[in-house]
């Protein structure tokens, strides 16, 4: 019974991973970068929803509706900065070596996260949202009903993100480039606005799960790195552009977390994620990709 | 916009030649022993000419911790090829071995220090046959994995003193540990500069230009990655080995700082990745730089460095021996008249 509530826990929190895992490997697959400043955009997403309820209620505190309200604040600001950060960063290294395009989102990354630091310090920070009853209980499994609502919502923006890419004119233009870049700019893709709008898609979902994770867990400045290597996992279980990899990698990957904290201690839980991380990549570096990625 | 450029590179040319910069680099490379020397006089000779305990010694004896550790990154991330966010996990296991030989086993300093350098060679020789048959983002991120699982482990263990780490106080004179890191430092250029003429740093070079072709030409790379691998955890860890006396205070965060990391690889990258000289100017350089803003505006140290690596990756990714370099050629390229001139692999292969 333990097990099963431990793996319920896991999939509530795993769908929330898999959000941002999602974004991480569609940049990937798309711009051909791995973002290492995409935990940033978690971590802002949740302080743009925290400042935004604060600003309204006068402290972060809410009801669900009020919370949810401040969602799509996060998203439409997220979506700006991942904008601007491949228009004025990224788009600058794309094509040199894989090493300084990293370098250069690590450089961002620290400099976002310092920069939080010093504006809203180092302490964890978290929204609380009034319940009357704040968990109910299904055959036996508790369900803390906020963990519910970030679950579904992360399942949205998944669900959302999915549609997007396949229904709408953006959408076949990200995937054309994602393919063939010149052949996209051949049909008159603008490749480069088209780059800065996967980011901005991405950081956006990002933001979303952002403002969850300000809810069930805490945010903090340095939490971005986190995030960041967990989707790294996510996208090696799942695949790179692959969402429905993405989504079942993430929910594994919270069970397996869960199971670790509930039947070891939850100290391990990160030491097991980076060491799967680097058996992962050891075993498999490849093999569970639906096409090879070269180096 | 390009022709007010040429106009000041004309006038950059009548100032200094590329004649010039070329000979004096020639020169530089003809003496490396003599000029290594000669620094080592000057540095050894600061103390004696009473630069006393106290805070410019401990920045100088910052400026050369940092010019060990972005040297022994350059030894595999710029002369093999193999950028490495990982390499602060042997700093962290050097600065923990001593921290609890010295303190829980009452070694003394000198063996717990070249313990510490064991130690990390070690564990690199392990971490090294998995992460090393990997390549790009894969190895990158690895070796980050890396670091982060080694904090986390020293976070939970006991022996470590956990998340509040280790304070030691019995701890030898500043004096000691200017004069240990900066022979530390010595030896590690001496060794980096005689390996760059021989066959084991020119299969380095050959890895990181083309494993393949390396591979096909009948080496083993993965012995030569190994082997460049552990000597730079050699040095790192010997460098952590130290620190945490120095420093008096050892914490996971502190030891396996990926900010460092990064700094590290920005020092690197700045003086000029994949020579002997170009991660130590970075490292006395950017040291400085970080260091003047640190004294003036605390906490924003960080800030700058996030920015630094960008300017410098997007601006400047040669760093300073490597666009000098490449400036002195600049005349043998025309004169010439095509890229049989140049000796610089990067603009040979951009050409390819």
């Amino acid at each position: 019974m333990a097990a099963t509530q431990f793996v319920v826990n896991g999939l509530l929190v795993g769908a929330l991973f898999a959000a941002v895992a999602v974004g991480f490997a569609l940049i990937w697959g798309v711009v051909d970068i791995i973002n290492l400043a995409h935990g940033e955009m978690v971590m802002l997403g949740g302080y743009t929803s925290y400042w935004v309820l604060s600003l309204v209620t006068g402290n972060a505190e809410g009801s669900p509706v009020l919370f949810l309200a401040t969602i799509p604040v996060a998203i439409a600001v997220l979506f700006v900065v991942g904008y601007a950060l491949q228009r004025t960063l990224v788009s600058r290294v794309i094509g040199t070596d894989i090493f300084l395009t990293l370098l250069v989102t690590f450089g961002a990354s620290i400099a976002i996260q310092q920069l939080a630091i010093q504006a809203w310090s180092a302490n964890p920070r978290s929204i609380q949202v009034r319940f009357a009853d704040p968990s109910m209980t299904l055959g036996g499994i508790v369900v803390p009903k906020m963990k519910l609502i970030a679950f579904v919502g992360a399942i949205v923006l998944t669900a959302l993100l999915y549609v997007f890419l396949q229904k709408t004119r953006t959408g076949r233009a990200i995937r054309a480039v994602s393919q063939n870049p010149e052949a996209a700019a051949l049909v008159g893709i603008d490749v480069e606005h088209t780059r800065a709008v996967t980011f901005g898609v991405s950081s956006a979902i990002a933001g979303g799960v952002g403002s969850f994770i300000a809810v069930i867990l805490n945010i903090q400045p340095q939490m971005g790195l986190i995030y960041t290597l967990k989707s790294f996992v996510i996208v090696v279980f799942g695949g790179v552009g692959s969402i429905p990899g993405a989504l079942i990698g993430g929910l594994l990957l919270g069970s397996i977390e869960e199971l670790v904290a509930g039947f070891i201690s939850s100290q391990w839980t990160l030491a097991v994620t980076f060491s799967l991380l680097i058996v992962l990549l050891v075993v498999k570096p490849k093999g569970l990709f639906g096409q090879g990625v070269e180096q | 916009m390009s022709t007010s450029d040429e106009d000041s590179r004309g006038a950059l040319r009548s100032i200094l030649p590329p004649e010039a910069v070329d000979r004096f680099l020639d020169t530089c490379n003809d003496h490396g022993w003599l000029l290594l020397g000669l620094g080592t006089v000057a540095a050894v000779s600061l103390p004696v000419l009473g630069l006393e305990a106290g805070y410019f010694m401990t920045v100088i004896t910052e400026m050369f911790l940092f010019a060990i550790l972005a040297l022994s990154w350059d030894i595999v991330g710029g002369q093999t090829g193999y950028p490495s966010f990982g390499n602060m996990a042997f700093f962290g296991i050097g600065a923990y071995t001593t921290a609890i030989l010295t303190k829980d086993f009452a070694f003394a300093f000198p063996v717990a220090f070249v313990l510490a350098g064991v130690a990390a060679v070690a564990i690199a020789a392990v971490i090294g046959a998995v992460v090393l048959r990997l390549r790009g983002h894969y190895f990158a991120i690895a070796t980050l994995g890396v670091l982060l699982a080694a904090q986390q482990v020293s976070r939970i263990l006991d022996i470590t003193g956990g998340a509040s780490g280790k304070i030691l106080l019995q701890t030898p004179s500043g004096e000691t540990f200017y004069f240990l890191f900066l022979a530390v430092l010595v030896v590690e250029m001496g060794v980096v500069y005689y390996l760059s003429s021989t066959r084991f740093g020119f299969v380095l070079n050959a890895i990181r230009d083309d494993e393949e072709k390396a591979t096909a030409m009948g080496f083993n790379t993965t012995y030569y990655k190994t082997a460049a691998w552990m000597l730079a955890a050699l040095f790192t860890g010997f460098a952590g080995g130290a620190y945490s006396l120095f420093n008096t205070f050892i914490d996971p965060q502190t030891a396996y700082n990926g900010a460092w990391n990064v700094e590290l690889i920005a020092m690197a990258l700045l003086g000029g990745s994949g020579t002997v000289a170009g991660p130590v100017i970075g490292a006395f350089g950017l040291h400085t730089i970080i260091e003047i803003v640190e004294s003036y505006a605390v906490g924003w140290q960080l800030v700058l460095l996030g920015g630094a690596v960008i300017v410098t990756v997007i601006g400047f990714p040669n760093g300073v021996v490597g666009t000098l370099r490449e400036y002195a050629s600049e005349m043998d390229y025309y004169k010439h008249g095509g890229m049989a001139a140049t000796n610089d692999d990067a603009e040979v292969s951009s050409d390819e």
